[in-house]
């Protein structure tokens, strides 16, 4: 069999260059990639983290991960700006186009990552090395950002190429190289060895990448079990899972917000869930899938949390379906007390092309199905608030509420 | 409590009751049969609160009382008894002597007092139905009744009886199975009976020597009586499915078809199908023929029977599974499918008579 090509592109400090990119687009003269600048959460909130960081904001020794708070404290001047998950994942759409445009296989594997599938496009377009280039270029010329590419013989080994050096670089790893590049790594550089794994390693002397892979795989496997078995292989760079074509990583859709104020209303809770099972459908729809789980959260005034759910018996992507079951939901177990935070997911995707029905199905479903696809036709071209339902006039309330939320992207997967 | 019975009428009598015994209970005496000897007669009882059967054991009584034995140590023990008379004596602290031949146990057993009674159903009304007939009726459509709880009526089985006529229907959501019988009594009854107790009344049914079954309710138990076995149930609260409303009066498209050739062909379309959740399987009827249609990565079927076809064309798709399920219980040669269109349901019924309705709802689908 002909030695697959995989190439893992992974954009340099995704959210924080997306940012700075659409901000240069739309007239700033500051680049945010050359100031200490940080893409955290809602900064309002007290619970704000770091999600991204620029270059400059690395030399304060900020990290992802850390508060807002502390990050202040190494770097007072730091720029702070919100996430936009809703840019991120249009930034995200172009670039996995373009990627399509060189193979049919290309794998979302997170809102900034993807595997691509080079093997069979090798005869179409050729040296895998000058097409990375050729890639990278187009997506800096034409999209303003940089990534950098992994190739390899496997996913595995493409990942741990282009994670080799940042930003803007083209990496190879095939397996004569694997002792040169990988091995002499720190073992925490490896996917799949996180903090809880690292001490364990450290304990029974192994430092680098290639300590691992010297190390004696039914050894590891007895001492980690299955998952020191799995580190073992990587080591050696061993992965045979293949790039698969659907982002399958997406388990679900789900939005959720804090109200300005404590809502103890039920019509007024009803709105909010309605404002987000608009938003959710319409990403449903988008996804061109259907849910058989719906489920809802309250966080009420005591921050307290709770949820339900409920599986349904055809699967929709019908706003008004969902909803019915959402407002059913909520007073199944809401107890009347001030709500703080309501948000509505929706799980267990299938695809559209066939479905099970129901007698339980609404006679209404086939018009339900028009208005859907005509209300997100309209606005798509015209804004989101083009056209909104009749329930939120004078609310005082958003007609639709709810981002592209990262949650639903699994950032880091055992899933390769 | 004192007496003598045979190894084979007690391993009868304690497999009936043991049926109703449940292994997963937080009442630990539910794990246990109650023995009981009252008023000239052995009783052995078993329950789980839902569902509780009572039978009566043949045997010579010396002396009344009572005590609880574990289910699972007594059946194990009465299986491997030799074949001959066994004398039960139940001791002091609840500990029952067991003999048979050359062999004797003690078993540790608790308070028989402590055991749940069964509860009364006493009704004025009862109603005698063929043995035959009702086995069947639980048979042929209890493969429809709801898997899951997201509906919990649907968990359980509508028995109606009107106007001389019995029926059974059990509906998923997704089919719907109605099979209905002729019975004697004019009386009225609208009850839907749990999934679990109907399949062990099949399975009792079964191990009866008797024709017939009886049936008396009240307002929230039922009652089915086998000569002396009693099994009640609790019945499920809640309004079932109309289910006249869902069963299409016309049709525009009617086939006549081979049921075993039919149930083949599906079988053999499931097969390129068998990961898959939804089982995908497309139906063509056009021209006298139907071509049954399947496709997967692990590869294709294409399957042809010849059929009589009344009415329009129709391209329909469905869960295999649903028609097999169907295809197989069904005991004529020949059977009627009757369509209006691809997304409304199909409707199976005999080619003569009335016996049984079955609806199976399409799978929707995009033609490529």
């Amino acid at each position: 069999m002909k030695k697959r090509i995989i190439f893992h592109i992974d954009v340099n400090s995704a959210y924080l260059s997306w940012e700075a990119t659409w901000r240069l687009q739309h007239g700033s003269s500051l680049d945010l990639r050359n100031i200490p600048s940080v893409v955290g959460g809602d900064p309002k909130s007290r619970h704000g983290i770091i999600l991204a960081k620029s270059i400059p904001a690395k030399k304060y020794e900020i990290k992802t991960g850390e508060t807002l708070y502390s990050a202040r404290q190494k770097c007072p001047d730091l720029l702070i700006v919100p996430p936009n998950y809703e840019l991120y994942m249009k930034c995200s759409n172009v670039m996995y186009s373009i990627l399509k445009e060189y193979s049919h296989l290309v794998q979302r594997y997170s809102i900034d990552e993807c595997f691509v599938d080079y093997t069979q496009s090798e005869d179409l377009f050729g040296d895998p090395l000058k097409v990375a280039y050729n890639i990278s270029n187009r997506i800096k010329k034409e999209l303003g950002f940089t990534v950098n590419i992994g190739i390899a013989n496997n996913k595995l080994l493409a990942k741990m190429a282009s994670e080799l050096e940042k930003p803007d670089k083209i990496h190879t790893l095939f397996p004569n190289e694997i002792e040169d590049k990988m091995w002499k790594l720190p073992i925490d550089e490896l996917f799949m060895v996180g903090r809880r794994t690292l001490p364990k390693l450290k304990n029974i002397g192994i430092n680098t990448i290639g300590d691992l892979a010297k190390a004696d795989g039914f050894h590891m496997k007895s001492y980690l079990k299955s998952h020191g078995f799995l580190i073992w292989n990587y080591a050696n760079g061993l992965d045979e899972t293949l790039v698969r074509e659907e982002d399958i990583v997406q388990k679900g859709i789900g939005n959720s917000t804090t109200m300005h104020y404590d809502v103890s209303d039920r019509r007024e809770a009803n709105l909010v869930l309605l404002s987000l099972a608009e938003m959710v459908c319409m990403r449903l729809r988008n996804k061109n899938a259907l849910a058989k789980l719906i489920s809802i959260s309250i966080k009420n005034s005591d921050f307290l949390h709770y949820s339900h759910q409920c599986k349904i018996q055809s699967p929709t992507d019908s706003t008004n379906v969902i909803y019915k079951h959402v407002k059913k939901l909520f007073d199944e177990v809401w107890k009347l007390e001030p709500i703080r935070h309501l948000g509505v997911r929706v799980g267990e995707l299938c695809g559209k092309e066939f479905y099970q029905t129901s007698f339980f199905d609404e006679d209404l479903l086939d018009q339900y199905r028009k208005i859907d696809k005509t209300v997100d036709s309209i606005r798509k071209r015209y804004g989101r608030e083009s056209i909104i339902r009749g329930a939120f006039l004078n609310s005082g309330l958003k007609p639709i509420v709810g981002g592209v939320g990262e949650e639903e992207y699994q950032m880091m997967s055992s899933l390769l | 409590m004192n007496f003598i019975t045979t190894k084979d009428d007690l391993l009868h009598s304690v497999n009936i009751v043991q049926k109703a015994v449940s292994n997963k209970t937080t009442l630990p005496i539910l794990e246990g049969i109650l023995f009981k000897v009252m008023d000239n007669t052995i009783y052995l009882m078993g329950t789980d609160l839902e569902i509780g059967i009572k039978t009566e054991l043949p045997g010579k009584i010396n002396s009344q009382g009572s005590v609880v034995i574990s289910a699972k140590l007594i059946s194990e023990l009465v299986r491997k008894l030799p074949d001959d008379d066994v004398f039960l004596e139940l001791n002091e602290n609840y500990i029952l002597n067991i003999k048979c031949l050359n062999s004797e146990f003690n078993i540790q057993g608790q308070n028989g007092n402590e055991f749940p009674q069964l509860p009364e159903v006493h009704s004025d009304k009862e109603i005698s139905i063929n043995k035959e007939l009702f086995k069947s009726m639980i048979k042929e459509t209890i493969f429809s009744v709801a898997k899951n709880e997201n509906i919990p009526i649907l968990t359980g089985e509508l028995i109606e009886i009107n106007d001389g006529i019995i029926k059974f229907v059990a509906l998923d959501g997704y089919r719907l199975a109605l099979r209905q019988g002729k019975i004697n009594d004019n009386i009225e009854l609208s009850e839907v009976v749990p999934e679990r107790t109907l399949s062990e009344l099949y399975r009792i049914a079964s191990l009866s020597t008797l024709d017939s079954v009886q049936i008396s309710h009240t307002k929230n138990q039922i009652l089915f009586r086998l000569g002396q076995t009693h099994i009640v149930s609790r019945l499920l609260e809640g309004e079932f499915m109309n289910y006249n409303q869902i069963i299409p009066q016309n049709s525009t498209t009617k086939v006549k078809v081979n049921v075993a050739e039919l149930l083949s062909s599906c079988e053999r379309a499931s097969l390129m199908v068998r990961d898959g959740k939804s089982n995908l399987i497309k139906m063509n009827f056009i021209n006298n023929i139907l071509e049954i249609k399947s496709n997967s990565e692990m590869g294709t079927v294409n399957e042809q029977i010849d059929v009589e076809i009344e009415g329009e064309s129709i391209k329909i798709a469905f869960n295999s599974t649903y028609f097999i399920d169907v295809l197989k219980i069904i005991s004529d040669e020949e059977i009627l499918l009757e369509f209006t269109t691809s997304v409304s349901p199909c409707v199976i019924k005999p080619n003569q008579g009335s016996n049984y309705t079955y609806l199976i709802l399409p799978v929707r689908y995009i033609d490529h």
